[in-house]
């Protein structure tokens, strides 16, 4: 009897979420009116030019290749909690899965719009798919980055399936339209023995598979740079470097949406102090290992100090980058580090605080890998105005790399106000388990 | 106390005088009298200026920067002059030939990248940079030229080119004696001298041993440029393809499977690769699929 209202108060606090409030509308407008400003600014940019951007001839890639690296980085996180810590029988991430899936298809499917964004002629897009050569890693990452989002969004889509069901059964208050939405796409759930062994097993294969694939786009990503011999970006270690620095980004993006959603939500019971303990502990493991790969990557060639290299580290260390090196480096690694090695920053507060550090600390990482190089290429500079060689980012440009940050939040807004951000199904079999154990 | 100052500054004058000293040095350039008097036959007005615009800035603003403007490149040893300076302005048009012919160290000879004519350009767009400067015009006609016979032939015996040269003036005849003559062959990014230039013998004769180990086409053709210079007739040159090369037969870089070739081109093991990724792919979303299509079927509306 007992086990019977607890699946009732389970469902009915999970669904309380799933309605439009004022909150929602506010922050949805406010989204929305920030997102104006910055496409206005794009439509500036598709008017008159690259030219309005901080970007040249030495510097072509600025930052919005730095956005893009850093969307392609927070996007690894639902392989890594979905995928690996389920695989792992990592009980306690099970509750943040989803938030972890909707935030990897959300930075996921954005990640592709940025790179548009730092195109001068959009409208030659489909040249890269008409004219596409299979030799360059460009290709390889437009290839890898389709397949992880249709992987990302089918392993968000099939663990829905059942509380699909419980939406259009238990929402009272929704437009029949959207009933029709849940129950079309639920699929005639009935939770029979072989429909629930067909989602354990198609849930089991993309957990497994979506590790290469996610593996694979960050990889890629870094190849883009390491395949290249230029001081900075000609390294071996760039595809675990870069997959490493995005486990920490991700696991931060996750905690900070965790707080948020607990907060708003009213999801106390269902996210826990646990919780937060267990992710906090994860993020320090990721960033240790973030941190082995960045003592590899600056301490080798700081040693041998070849001499386009030299000027690279000295740069970085010492030279014009040093403030913004320091900053992201000790604030949104070290620091971090150190303080969620002790338990009492390891609490909702102190860590939404951390991982905000942290998920500032990945975005400026990703400027700092890749403006530095650029602007000190191999062939000298010669009579050129000042302003070629040194990156200074516009406004306009600014904006238009806010604009895809908006738009991920907009995703995130609606997918977690039209499903449950917590599993339901899934909460009640597992009370249910420890209610059968403790018989 | 005062002593290492007073001992600084001595040192200090003395670098400077080394300066000046090397300064100095560095600005004579010690033309021939004949070169030195040589001025251009082409009237310099706004329309040669600006033809030399356009040939300065692609072969010379890297180095001495925009005239007027300071921005040459100072990091080179020795610093290419501001050339609308006083010191590069007293030079005479026949010097500022010469320098753009010879070239010193660092600043290249552009004998054989720019014809007279276009160096002329060049010197008339310096001079927009001098308000006192007033051209002489050389009596020298160019329509002379076409007068000149320029002949070379390659004898295969002594493996060496044969070249004579004379005018066809109205009285006859007349062998151009003492005038220069090099030799060039074609190649991919300019032209490759052959021997030092020559000076014609008093038959107007010149002879140029040709190597024999200059890579030529499929079967061993090459373009051979002669060009001569006379101080009375100016610039003739005649251009011959003749099979006296080695004949190499490379294929082109584009031509075989490569990583930088077009994906036509592209090396089996990296379509092997990207085929098989992507065909995973789509047999693990087919499987997805179908599962998901069994799971509808097998579910009660
Ligand atoms: C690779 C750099 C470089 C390029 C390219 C170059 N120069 Fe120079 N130029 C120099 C240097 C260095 C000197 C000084 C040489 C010396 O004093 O030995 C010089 C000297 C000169 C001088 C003598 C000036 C004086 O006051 O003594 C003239 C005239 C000149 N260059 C003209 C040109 C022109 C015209 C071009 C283009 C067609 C050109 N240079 C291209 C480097 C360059």
């Amino acid at each position: 009897m007992s086990e019977r209202i607890n699946s009732e108060k389970i469902t009915a606090d999970l669904l309380r979420p799933i309605r439009l409030n004022k909150g929602f509308m506010v922050w949805m407008g406010v989204l929305s009116i920030s997102l104006l400003v910055c496409l206005f600014a794009y439509f500036l940019q598709l008017r008159d030019g690259m030219i309005v951007t901080g970007l040249g001839d030495y510097v072509s890639w600025g930052m919005y290749i730095s956005n893009f690296v850093f969307f392609v980085a927070s996007s690894l996180i639902g392989m890594l909690i979905s995928g690996v810590l389920s695989l792992l029988k990592q009980k306690w991430a099970a509750p943040l899965a989803r938030i972890a899936e909707i935030i990897a298809l959300a930075f996921a499917a954005v990640a592709g719009l940025v790179i548009v964004m730092d195109m001068g002629r959009p409208d030659r897009l489909l040249n890269v798919f008409i004219h596409g050569r299979i030799q360059s890693p460009i290709l390889w990452d437009v290839t890898v980055i389709t397949s992880y989002m249709i992987v990302s969004a089918l392993f968000l889509y099939i663990p829905l399936i059942p509380d699909l069901k419980i939406c259009a059964q238990k929402l009272t208050n929704i437009p029949p339209f959207a009933r029709k939405i849940y129950e079309f796409l639920s699929l005639n759930w009935s939770d029979t023995p072989v429909q629930r062994e067909l989602i354990r097993k198609s849930t089991r294969t993309i957990a497994i598979l979506i590790i290469p694939i996610a593996l694979a786009i960050h990889t890629v990503t870094s190849w883009l740079f390491a395949n290249t011999s230029r001081a900075g970006w000609d390294s071996t270690i760039f595809g675990p470097y870069f997959v490493a620095g995005a486990f920490v980004a991700g696991t931060a993006a996750v905690i900070i949406a965790m707080f948020i959603f607990r907060k708003v939500y009213h999801l106390e019971e269902y996210i826990t102090e646990f919780h937060f303990d267990k992710i906090g502990q994860l993020l320090v493991l990721v960033s240790l290992l973030y941190l082995y790969f960045n003592v590899n990557e600056y301490m080798v060639p700081a040693y041998k100090m070849k001499r386009a290299d030299a000027f690279h580290i000295h740069e970085l260390f010492v030279g014009s980058h040093a403030l913004l090196f320091w900053i992201t480096q000790l604030g949104g690694l070290i620091i971090p580090i150190i303080l969620l090695i002790l338990k009492p920053f390891r609490k909702p507060i102190p860590m939404l605080v951390i991982s905000t550090m942290v998920l500032i600390g990945s975005w400026l990482k990703r400027y700092i890998i890749v403006i530095p190089t650029m602007e000190h290429p191999y062939l000298p500079v010669q009579n050129v105005p000042l302003k070629f060689s040194v990156y200074t980012p516009t406004l306009i440009e600014i904006l238009v790399t806010i604009a895809p940050m908006i738009m991920v939040l907009l995703i995130i807004t609606v997918l977690a106000k039209v499903i449950p951000i917590i599993p339901i199904h899934e909460t009640i079999e597992h009370q249910q388990e420890i209610a059968s154990k403790k018989k | 106390m005062n002593y290492p100052t007073k001992k600084l500054k001595s040192i200090l004058a003395f670098s400077f005088m080394i300066c000046f000293a090397f300064q100095s040095f560095a600005a004579s350039w010690n033309v021939p009298e004949d070169q030195k008097t040589r001025n251009s036959y082409i009237k310099f007005d706004a329309s040669t200026a600006s033809q030399g615009e356009a040939i300065y800035n692609a072969n010379c603003l890297s180095c001495h920067g925009d005239p007027g403007k300071g921005n040459n490149l100072k990091s080179l040893n020795p610093i290419p002059p501001e050339l609308s300076s006083v010191g590069s302005q007293n030079l005479t048009d026949g010097e500022l030939l010469y320098i753009l012919n010879t070239g010193r160290a660092v600043m290249p000879s552009f004998k054989n990248s720019l014809s007279e004519e276009k160096m002329w350009h060049v010197i008339s767009y310096l001079r927009g940079f001098n308000k006192n400067y007033v051209q002489t015009l050389s009596s020298f006609d160019p329509s002379k030229s076409k007068l000149v016979k320029l002949v070379a032939n390659f004898d295969k015996a002594k493996n060496a080119f044969l070249i004579v040269a004379y005018a066809n003036e109205k009285n006859g005849k007349k062998a151009l004696v003492g005038s220069e003559v090099s030799l060039f062959v074609k190649r991919r990014f300019g032209n490759l001298q052959i021997d030092k230039t020559l000076k014609t013998d008093g038959s107007g004769q010149a002879e140029i041993v040709f190597p024999n180990d200059i890579p030529g086409n499929k079967t061993g053709e090459l373009e051979v440029i002669v060009k001569l210079f006379d101080l009375n007739y100016g610039e003739v040159q005649t251009t011959s393809r003749l099979a006296i090369g080695v004949p190499t037969n490379k294929p082109g870089l584009n031509e075989q499977r490569a990583i930088w070739n077009v994906l036509e081109k592209a090396p089996y093991w990296i379509l092997f690769l990207y085929s098989l990724g992507v065909i995973s792919f789509l047999i693990f979303i087919l499987y997805i699929l179908n599962n998901l299509r069994k799971f509808r079927i097998s579910g009660n509306k």
